[in-house]
């Protein structure tokens, strides 16, 4: 069932088109990231929901009531920001307490709200202590209790961890899941981190100079782009320019060495050039059973990245990645040595030019 | 070349005692010129015209009616400025930080402040003479305006109380507005957003947030305003000749020639304005100190 | 965009504060130069300024005033820009108790230092116990007196003076560039004046015109003391005149400006807080 959806919203400034034409429909307990480089429009489009910004153009509703032109404080939208924006005035318990005593609440509700919240974000014991008391990860914790204690309909997530350090942000990273999860929330959550959103989101908007540039799960998103953008910004990627040599075949050359690939490419003629797309991981060095690609290549450079390592190869004229997970009893090639490489015709991604 | 710049890694690079010839200069002239009077002026208090140690000079201080005159009325005068100086001051920051002003008029009124601030003494006192004094300006414009003779009909007099206030606010309202406009700035627009996204309307977010978080710094503000005007002797000396028996005229008098009759009375006068500047001066320090905790 | 959203993004009451401000801070400068322009009956000229520049004890008290703040500025230099580099390069316990003393100024107006300047060095200063004199007092001789009233307007200027200099030794980091300096081999002389003042120009500049608006009007302790300043100057001709001191107040309010102008032009909009009063 649709919650809050928006129909196409745009947003001017001046002449500049920082969103345009944005259409989303979120179900009840989704969690949707909006995912791209700073300037891709994603804060915009959640500010709009929470208020600070008023659509130019286009229609949002949060269970069918238009909040369009709502002001921010009727929205019921929960905002947790960047910068924690805690009240630095008023204690742990004070913050989360503020939305409520707004409201009007009996005070009893609120403190029993309030210790709800506290043992959520599990930090009963700092309920008095004042924010800059807490560390980053601990203020961005009240923030999160601080926008869940009224209940808001969405709980928006701009960027949230990005100012903490990178064991933080993987801890804390699971926690606002398990929690969004936990309630059944609504959420929308603004990042420039790839892995944070294939991590966190049931689906993930890839957007990119104020358009959406794909839309869809994780799993669709990461395996199957469908632009050299998102295949680009979303995990590393190699890609290189290639020719259409068969299509019936789905056969592409790079520099004229060969590889089959399992995208149909019916649609086009032979010697059209196209981009030709391989994720690191999907590399293989070849072992005795046959495979549908092998193809010979020289070693570039070997660099570790802790688990895995990453060979760089060059395939004819262009260079490519191909990742193998690291283990002691690994046998790395050296550099300089000729060798051969596979990899499934599933892997083998075919992109515009 | 490479041992310099070892010499400088290497752990306590000179001997301990010779690192602070570095700063004597500065030591030796702080005691000469800053130092040594202070405690000449605090012995004072302390000696009888015999030479002897005494607290006689401190009780006196409580005992002459003009004294604690001149102290109380310079402690209204300096209340009254401090406040509706801060007051006005705060308004006025707002209105060019957050409150939505244009940027030009910021930048404008900053550098006004600046030179206002700084622009006292005799020719702040001549500026107001010439402005509410008996053939003042605004004495003839109120005259011919609205009729109303300020010296016949009403209390009003620049060498009052009032009068000297309002002078005094000429250089208080700008000290405000310098110190209140980044205190202002350190609101952050966050806070606002999220106030105003858990339901706060902008009343609530000014008094449950923005000014609580600010108290320190404008309580602080006025603080350091009251000190700044309790120790202003030339404008007020400027502006009445003397006749306005505030502490700093009191101690100039005392100066000048031996009005008391007791050298110990006056240097006992002139340790209690330090000993009144000094707490304010504290109560600055400690509320800035909150304040920056906050609003870093 | 609604209407509700429209009006409240006119600051009605930020403009209602600023016109009463503007008009409070305007007002009195208009009055003093009208009243400066009209020192011949019906006629609106400059007849006061130039009674009033052509007075040969203005000029004389004008460039004393002048000299002093000079004098003031070059003390204060030589005195506080070493002592703030010592203690980032090699001392920062010092820090705390030089940071303290850069305060007292605050703790001790002008008539309060100048009470205390004049009881101790109105007098002969003796070695302690003994008749032996080791220095006349100092406000007995004109250069005794000039040394001691520049010494107070450098207590009067420190709290400003040495905030100014450390930010800007803080704000190019004196430290590193110090280091940087000596592993290129240059000697302390090359690096204290190629490197470290260059960098802290405009913390100096600011510093300077800041004490040159407390110094050149000042009236405190140049009457005290009795020095020929431009400010007892100011003050006597006051008493007997009318137009002259309307017009030499407005004159001294530009050349506040002008410093202060010239600070906010050097230090991109820091603003600098008060002097004496």
């Amino acid at each position: 069932m649709t919650h809050l959806s928006l129909k196409n919203v745009s947003k001017h400034f001046g002449d500049f088109t920082a969103v345009n034409d944005f259409n989303l429909d979120v179900n009840k307990g989704e969690f949707v990231s909006f995912l791209g480089p700073s300037g891709c429009g994603k804060t915009t489009t959640l500010r709009m929901i929470a208020g600070f910004e008023i659509p130019s153009t286009g229609q949002i509703t949060i269970n069918g009531a238009d909040i369009t032109n709502k002001a921010p404080s009727q929205r019921n939208v929960g905002m947790v920001f960047q910068s924690y924006a805690l009240f630095p005035n008023m204690t742990v318990a004070q913050n989360i307490g503020f939305g409520l005593r707004i409201r009007k609440e009996k005070e009893a509700d609120v403190v029993d709200r309030v210790k709800e919240m506290l043992a959520i974000i599990n930090l009963e014991k700092k309920a008095d202590s004042y924010p800059y008391q807490l560390s980053g990860g601990q203020m961005q914790r009240v923030a999160l209790g601080r926008a869940l204690a009224i209940r808001p309909e969405v709980l928006l997530l701009d960027e949230p961890l990005s100012a903490l350090d990178a064991k933080i942000r993987i801890a804390l990273r699971a926690e606002i899941r398990g929690i969004q999860q936990k309630l059944g929330i609504t959420a929308i959550y603004v990042t420039h981190d790839q892995e944070e959103a294939l991590s966190l989101s049931d689906r993930i908007v890839v957007m990119r100079e104020g358009e959406m540039d794909q839309v869809g799960t994780p799993f669709q998103i990461y395996n199957f782009p469908t632009t050299v953008f998102v295949a680009n910004f979303v995990g590393t990627l190699n890609n290189a320019s290639a020719e259409v040599v068969d299509p019936a075949k789905s056969i592409i050359a790079i520099d004229g060495i060969q590889f089959e690939s399992a995208v149909d490419l019916k649609e086009r003629k032979k010697g059209d050039k196209v981009r030709v797309a391989i994720r690191p991981e999907r590399f293989n060095f070849v072992s005795q059973e046959k495979k549908a690609n092998i193809v010979d290549c020289r070693i570039e450079n070997i660099t570790f990245l802790g688990s895995i390592v990453r060979i760089q190869v060059m395939i004819g004229n262009s260079k490519f990645y191909m990742d193998t997970f690291n283990n002691p009893f690994l046998e790395l090639p050296k550099i300089g040595d000729k060798d051969q490489v596979t990899c499934s015709r599933e892997a083998v991604l075919v992109l515009d030019e | 070349m490479a041992q310099t710049a070892l010499k400088l890694k290497g752990s306590p690079p000179v001997s301990d005692w010779k690192k602070w010839l570095g700063v004597t200069p500065f030591f030796l002239f702080a005691i000469l010129f800053l130092v040594l009077p202070s405690l000449r002026l605090v012995m004072g208090s302390f000696t009888n015209s015999e030479g002897q140690f005494t607290f006689a000079n401190l009780l006196q201080l409580f005992q002459e009616q003009f004294i604690l005159d001149a102290y109380w009325l310079s402690i209204r005068i300096s209340a009254a400025t401090a406040i509706g100086g801060g007051i006005f001051g705060f308004l006025l920051a707002y209105s060019v930080t957050v409150g939505g002003l244009p940027k030009p008029l910021r930048s404008a009124l900053i550098t006004f402040s600046g030179v206002a601030s700084n622009f006292a003494g005799v020719p702040l006192a001549f500026s107001f003479i010439a402005t509410l004094g008996r053939t003042g300006f605004v004495t003839a414009l109120i005259k011919n305006v609205f009729g109303i003779n300020l010296y016949q009909q009403t209390e009003f007099d620049l060498y009052s109380f009032w009068g000297l206030s309002l002078t005094y606010m000429y250089f208080q309202f700008p000290l405000m507005v310098l110190i209140m406009a980044p205190a202002l700035d350190g609101l952050k627009r966050e806070w606002r957003e999220a106030a105003e996204n858990l339901g706060a309307s902008t009343t609530q977010y000014w008094l449950r947030v923005a000014l609580p978080v600010l108290l320190p710094s404008i309580l602080g503000s006025m603080i350091l305003l009251f000190g700044n005007a309790f120790g202003a002797y030339a404008t007020a000396y400027a502006l009445t000749g003397g006749r306005l028996g505030i502490i700093t005229i009191q101690i100039g008098a005392q100066i000048r020639g031996d009005v008391l009759h007791n050298p110990g009375l006056g240097y006992a006068m002139a340790m209690g304005m330090v000993i009144i500047m000094a707490i304010s001066l504290i109560g600055y320090s400690w509320l800035q100190k909150r304040s920056e905790r906050w609003l870093r | 965009m609604n209407i509700l959203a429209r009006i409240r993004r006119i600051p009605f009451w930020s403009w209602i504060w600023f016109i009463l401000g503007a008009l409070y801070f305007l007002l009195p400068l208009y009055a003093t130069v009208n009243f400066s322009l009209r020192m011949e009956r019906d006629v609106i000229g400059f007849k006061a300024y130039v009674r009033a520049f052509e007075d040969p004890d203005f000029l004389k008290t004008f460039m004393y005033s002048n000299m002093l703040a000079l004098m003031t500025i070059l003390a204060s230099i030589i005195l506080i820009v070493p002592t703030a580099y010592w203690i980032r390069l090699r001392l920062p316990e010092a820090r705390r108790v030089v940071e303290f003393i850069t305060l007292l100024p605050f703790v001790v107006p002008a008539i309060i230092l100048v009470f205390g300047l004049i009881r101790i060095y109105s007098s002969p200063i003796k070695i302690p116990f003994t008749d032996t004199t080791l220095l006349q007092p100092l406000t007995t001789f004109e250069i005794g007196t000039d040394i001691l009233i520049v010494a107070g307007y450098v207590v009067l200027g420190l709290p400003y003076m040495y905030r100014s200099v450390d930010t800007g030794m803080r704000t190019v980091d004196v430290r590193t560039l110090t280091e940087a300096a000596q592993s290129l081999g240059a000697s302390w002389f090359t690096i204290i004046v190629k490197v470290i003042l260059p960098n802290i120009r405009a913390a100096l500049l600011s510093g300077a015109l800041l004490t040159f608006a407390i110094v050149v009007g000042e009236v405190t302790l140049a009457s005290f003391l009795g020095v020929p300043a431009f400010g007892p100057y100011l003050f006597l001709l006051g008493q007997h005149r009318a137009y002259e001191p309307a017009a030499l107040s407005f004159a001294s309010f530009l050349l506040t400006w002008l410093a202060m102008g010239l600070i906010q032009l050097f230090t991109g909009g820091q603003g600098q807080a008060s002097g004496a009063h």
